[in-house]
């Protein structure tokens, strides 16, 4: 809340001018907006935010952006053992392990040729604006614990997700939205469940947890008033329950509950602001066309026009989740369904944010929480099983060099072989970009210095930024 | 290299000679564990200049040599830590090392090792201490030059009394009959009124059920139901009948092995089977079982050992003395845990899946009536039996005789038949009150190895047995140790860690009833944790817990029953501002209740709040499609639609992935992994479930349909009394003024909207009052609504 909004609130209540002034200091512990660490930024950011696209169930580096023409001749041929063995395998234990080409076509886009697969005609159109890395690795084969280390940097449960330490890191920007906002869409293969553990606060404090925005029902969940109230009821109770708890504290004299009258009205604000958001029925209808978003539909495509809204409007750590990549079988078909649902989305949000100027410092990051095997999977029609020692994500926007790929895997596009970067390297770029060293920024807990990006050695990939 | 630093240690002994003598354990032991053992510490892998600071003889020999220089050096590339460690020392630290060496460098084993020592009582000459915890906390506190804070008044201390232990709050009659004897003749009268009843083993649980991490749902992946609710009964059952903890500990980790093992000691194995599991269909059964290995030690070393093991896994601890063989040794202890069934295809895409081994119970309580019942039927058949083949037989005699005869068995055969039917349909019920549970069942052991780096591809590890961790001994006999070996191991105190366990135990009973522990890390008693700030207290509470024979309701009395737990939560700036930890305990914390607090309370205020103990999981009201990121299968929330709805907040059931947002929003943890502190935190979203969550608004119109039932009143009356209600105080005139002013513009409001307050009333699954004004119900609903949300009726003062 800015201190004009919050001075008529309060003056409703009839506070006085020295109450006030204790209040606005308050401002900077209290629950409302947060303010950075002391310290932080590290140094100058290059973004002030992200906005991560998640491909969750693991979209195929095989048909994206990973050509691999070696992998074409031998398909239906045994995969060669060498590659195989003694490598943990997800559900095609026990099976035969046949090659499978590419099942589509690649060509080369932009000024330095990248290789984009004709599922993703509008990545096309953004080959030079992307950083492709194809050489990512993970330490987790099966759904559930792979996006437990893509978002929180380890499998075991209970630790924070990267939008949670970075608000709590650097604050939140907004005065009336939360600092880390999560959305979902599915269109595609019976999707894979996701965890809220995803977006969890960990054992950082309640308020940088990600909040879920719903494009059905109350967008975030109590938000709406209860039935028979009005706003102007809902507001009256508010200030009631403020002028009692502030007239108890003159007894008590306890700080929180200043820190509490600041999420009262917090969330006052935002059962006006979140709505407000959520309602894109207002936005020209050459956005919406420009999105391919429908109002209240809950697709993709509306979550990435939100996700501008959201980036307008200060929002630290935007996550959308798109849950249906999950092909062992009929790659094809849902190859098609899933690229439909979000070639074109991803592409206008790109657009729209260059030509609003937020591209600049609004990093994207695409990816999935891993890959897909280089072999045959056939629940129904040719598919691909779980695959983590390679894979393919992509960088744009906030001071990432557009237009490059960065490291391979090997010939059949089984192991990242050349610049790897394992996923804690992805966490310490993201945390860097936004003037964070993920060395020093730790939190005590157990006994440990935990930080993101874990015990592991991990790096800044240099190499890829402006 | 030695150097000459004797004019610096002079400086820095007599620059400081004003404070108390270095404590190692308390000054210096933190310093080094969180600066150095990094790399000079039990890591050999990571030790650098094969030096190492945590053993007393090698430590010895670095401060004769160039401890003190390298520290405090200049030089960058000289001075200790290294710049990269990104672990400076501070210039208080530094000091604190020289002052340590210049007092002769004085060590001592970690505190939490070596076994607790009874220290006589102080003798206070002061009228404020009424138990010897009062007497140690009064010395320190005059030390610190603090005064100890008065007494709270009687009907705040009755409020945190219940709050404290069932977890509820006191009705207005429990206030009227204990205000005015509390702080005198009824205190130990109200103490034990309320850990007689049946709602501290709920208190309990709450806080139990965090550390185990029980949970209604698998955790991972699918996050489908599993069968354990009757170890949640079992829990609060035994905190009832005040089970010794040393025998709840062997009942929970080895109940099956106990030669004496019944239903109640199966349902307490289920502790082993509480962990995540999974079978997402790409699990590899080698992966998940290392994965459940590392699980059950970390839970077990933290719930009982107050260590974290788990660090061990990949590579020795670097703070305290466990090796990574110490993990894989302890994890050996449950590798005949049966796993398999499940892993190999046993487990199910359903609700509830199945995770075998299970087995149908009734909890005790249930069992009782059951097995009574089942008694008393046998005898009635019996009887009618009899009756009828005396009947049949007839007797010799007159008819006159006869006849009274045949009466007598005709009316014992209808009794008997009445009896027959009554005890049938009683035997009935009690069956559909059969829960299966997860149990242990011991199967051959798997083989343990090292898994290299926590590898678990990689077989070319050390086999091992279950053992102990090395530096702690070693559990005699050649014959393999078991679950039940381990479990007596941790509460032994003269050949085990029983003296360890005491601690980490008391020292949570303290954290509950002061809101921060005598050491602050609940969870890590090892050299990166907090050491205790009275460590002579903590110790002898640790020795009176072992020697009361484990007695968990004497500890509680004996900790509520000091001067110190009645003291007022008022703090002056002063001592806000010399102790804002309250470390010195000089006054009673205030602090938020928990979630199921929050949630009972409302209840309870309300009216709504159905008491009954035990049973299966209940589900409030949740939002629509909250589960819908769930699948494997696809779910919908069914809220419960008769009086489940009203439980307390430990029945409700805990999904892990998607904990119900009322408990998530007050911090009530997902229970994924061992959780002893949770955090208090006050967010936006919390405040928006007070204010809007169906529940609340329906606790709110209950409370309202109470108000107006209440014989004519004026509307200041009432406002008084419900305020009352929910805080055990009257309201003062400006909060009269408030609530009535919110009264009448709600009022107003709804009788120019009768619709909204029909809408407003019709929240909730509870009846309308029908005799009642709808507009007076909505507007009396807004003035409890206010009142629900007051911070102070959410609030342990």
């Amino acid at each position: 809340m800015n201190a004009m909004n919050r001075r008529s609130f309060l003056s409703t209540t009839g506070l006085g001018s020295i109450a006030l002034n204790a209040l606005l200091q308050q401002d900077a512990s209290a629950a409302g907006k947060a303010q950075a660490l002391a310290g932080l930024p590290h140094h100058t950011p290059k973004a002030k935010r992200v906005i991560f696209l998640y491909m969750s169930g693991g979209p195929s580096h095989l048909e994206t952006f990973d050509w691999k023409p070696k992998l074409a001749e031998l398909d239906g041929k045994p995969m060669p053992e060498s590659f195989t063995k003694g490598q943990p395998i997800a559900q095609l234990q026990g099976q035969v392990l046949k090659a499978q080409g590419a099942l589509t076509k690649f060509k080369q886009y932009g000024k330095n040729g990248q290789w984009i697969s004709d599922f993703l005609p509008y990545h096309a159109k953004m080959a030079d604006d992307i950083c492709i890395v194809k050489s990512m690795l993970t330490d987790q084969i099966n759904h559930d614990p792979a996006h437990t280390v893509m978002n929180t940097g380890t499998a075991i449960s209970g630790r924070p997700s990267m939008g949670s330490w970075v608000n709590y890191g650097l604050g939140s920007e907004s005065q009336d939205l939360p600092g880390f906002v999560v959305m979902t869409s599915f269109a595609g293969r019976n999707p894979q469940p996701i965890s809220q553990r995803m977006w969890n606060n960990g054992f950082l404090p309640g308020k940088f947890q990600g909040v879920e925005f719903n494009s059905v029902g109350d967008p975030v969940y109590y938000l709406g008033n209860p039935k028979g109230v009005s706003p102007q009821q809902q507001h009256d109770l508010v200030d009631a329950v403020k002028e009692l708890d502030q007239h108890r504290n003159k007894t008590i004299n306890s700080p929180d509950v200043e820190t509490r009258i600041a999420a009262y009205e917090m969330a006052f604000r935002m059962q006006t602001s979140v709505p407000d958001l959520m309602d894109i029925s207002k936005e020209p209808k050459e956005a919406l066309e420009l999105y391919g978003a429908k109002p209240g539909d809950g697709s993709f495509a509306s979550n990435c026009l939100l996700a501008r809204r959201l980036a307008e409007r200060g929002v630290r750590f935007i996550q959308l989740y798109h849950r249906d990549w999950d092909h062992h079988g009929d790659l094809v078909k849902y190859m098609n369904i899933c690229c439909g649902a979000t070639d074109r989305a991803t592409w206008a949000l790109m657009t729209d944010l260059k030509r609003r100027g937020l591209l600049d410092d609004t990093l994207i990051v695409w990816g999935g929480e891993f890959g897909r095997t280089p072999m045959f999977q056939g629940k129904g029609g040719a598919g691909r099983d779980h695959h983590m020692k390679g894979f393919s994500m992509w960088l744009a926007g906030g001071g990432i060099k557009p237009g490059m790929s960065f490291g391979a895997t090997d010939e059949l596009g089984y192991h990242s072989v050349e610049n790897k970067v394992h996923v804690r390297d992805l966490h310490a770029t993201v945390l860097h970009q936004l003037g964070i060293d993920h060395n020093r920024f730790t939190v005590k807990y157990q006994g440990l210095d935990m930080k993101l990006t874990g015990v592991e050695p991990s790096r800044v990939v240099k190499e890829i930024l402006a | 290299m030695m150097k000459p630093i004797s004019l610096l240690l002079f400086v820095a002994a007599t620059s400081l000679a004003a404070e108390p003598a270095i404590d190692f354990n308390r000054d210096v032991r933190p310093i080094l564990s969180d600066k150095c053992f990094a790399c000079h510490g039990p890591d050999e892998k990571h030790r650098a200049a094969k030096l190492r600071l945590d053993v007393e003889k090698d430590a010895q020999r670095a401060i004769k040599v160039e401890f003190l220089d390298r520290i405090s050096s200049k030089d960058e590339t000289e001075r200790m830590p290294p710049k990269k460690a990104n672990k400076p020392l501070t210039a208080k630290e530094i000091a604190t090392l020289q002052r340590w060496v210049a007092e002769g460098a004085k060590w001592s084993a970690h505190w939490a090792y070596v076994t607790p020592k009874k220290t006589i009582e102080p003798h206070v000459k002061s009228a404020w201490p009424i138990n010897w915890i009062d007497r140690f906390l009064y010395v320190r506190m005059r030390q610190e030059k603090v005064e100890p804070s008065s007494d709270a008044n009687a009907v705040t201390l009755i409020r945190r009394l219940y709050f404290d232990l069932t977890g509820l709050p006191p009705s207005p009659a429990d206030i009227a009959t204990f205000k005015d004897s509390v702080l005198s003749t009824q205190f130990s009268v109200l103490v034990d009124k309320l850990l007689a009843s049946e709602h501290f083993g709920e208190r309990m649980a709450m806080y139990w059920l965090d550390l185990v991490r029980y949970a209604d749902t698998v955790g991972y992946h699918g996050d489908q139901d599993h069968h354990a609710s009757p170890y949640r009964d079992y829990v609060i059952d035994a905190f009832n009948l005040n089970l010794r903890f040393d025998r709840f500990t062997r009942e929970q980790l080895a109940g099956d092995l106990l030669p004496e093992s019944g239903v109640d000691q199966k349902i307490a194995t289920c502790y082993n089977r509480l962990l995540q599991t999974s079978h997402e269909g790409g699990v590899q059964a080698k992966e998940y079982l290392a994965i459940y290995a590392a699980d059950r030690v970390r839970n077990v070393s933290a719930v009982w050992m107050g260590a974290t093991v788990g660090c061990a896994q990949c590579h020795n601890h670097k703070f305290d003395p466990y090796t990574a063989k110490d993990f894989y040794a302890l994890s050996a202890f449950f590798a005949d845990v049966d796993e398999e069934k499940h892993l190999r295809g046993g487990g199910a895409d359903a609700i509830p899946t199945k995770r075998a081994p299970e087995i149908p119970v009734l909890i005790r309580k249930d069992r009782l009536v059951y097995e009574d019942s089942q008694r008393r039927l046998d005898r009635a058949k019996k009887s009618l039996a009899e009756a009828i083949e005396g009947r049949k037989k007839g007797i010799d005699g007159t008819n006159e005789q006869k006849r009274k005869v045949d009466m007598a068995y005709l009316e014992e055969i209808e009794l008997q038949t009445t009896t027959i039917k009554a005890l049938e349909t009683q035997i009935a019920y009690y069956k559909m009150r059969i829960r299966p549970i997860m149990v242990t069942q011991a199967v051959m052991p798997r083989t343990t190895r090292i898994l290299p780096r926590g590898n678990w591809l990689d077989e070319t590890g050390e086999v091992v047995q279950p053992a102990i961790p090395a530096f702690l001994g070693k559990i005699p006999g050649d014959k393999r140790s078991t679950r039940l070996d381990l479990a007596n191991w941790l509460t032994d105190s003269k050949n085990g860690v029983g003296g360890l366990t005491a601690r980490v135990f008391v020292n949570r009973l303290w954290y509950l009833f002061f809101g921060v522990g005598l050491s602050k890390s609940l969870e890590d008693f090892g050299g990166q944790g907090e050491p205790p700030v009275h460590p002579e207290l903590l110790d002898n509470l640790a020795i009176e817990f072992i020697e009361s024979g484990w007695d968990v309701k004497h500890m509680v009395k004996l900790i509520v029953s000091s001067r110190a737990y009645r003291q007022s939560s008022l703090a002056t700036q002063e001592l806000r501002e010399k102790d804002p930890e309250n470390r010195l305990y000089a006054r009673q914390s205030s602090f938020r209740l928990p979630a199921e607090s929050i949630r009972d309370n409302a209840l309870a205020v309300s009216g709504l709040l159905v008491l009954e103990v035990g049973g299966s999981s209940a589900k409030p009201y949740q939002p629509a499609g909250f589960y819908r990121h769930l699948n494997f299968p696809k779910r919908e929330y069914a809220s419960d639609k008769d009086v489940k709805q009203w439980r307390r907040g430990v029945y409700v059931h805990w999904q892990r992935q998607y904990l119900h947002p009322m408990l998530r929003a007050f911090d009530a943890p997902t229970r994924e992994e061992c959780t002893a502190q949770r955090p208090r935190s006050n967010t936006p979203l919390a405040a928006l479930v007070l204010l809007n969550d169906p529940t609340f608004i329906e606790c709110a119109r209950v409370f309202g349909q109470r108000i107006l039932g209440w014989a004519a009143k004026s509307d200041e009356e009432r406002v008084t009394l419900s305020f009352r209600e929910a805080t055990s105080r009257n309201p003062d005139d400006a909060e009269r003024g408030v609530l009535l002013k919110l009264l009448n513009a709600s009022r107003t409001r709804y009788k120019a909207d009768a619709k909204a307050a029909q809408d407003m009333v019709a929240i909730g699954q509870s009846p309308v009052a029908k005799a009642l004004d709808v507009v007076e119900l909505a507007a009396w609903t807004s003035v409890c609504r206010a009142v629900l949300n007051l911070n102070e009726v959410v609030t342990r003062e």
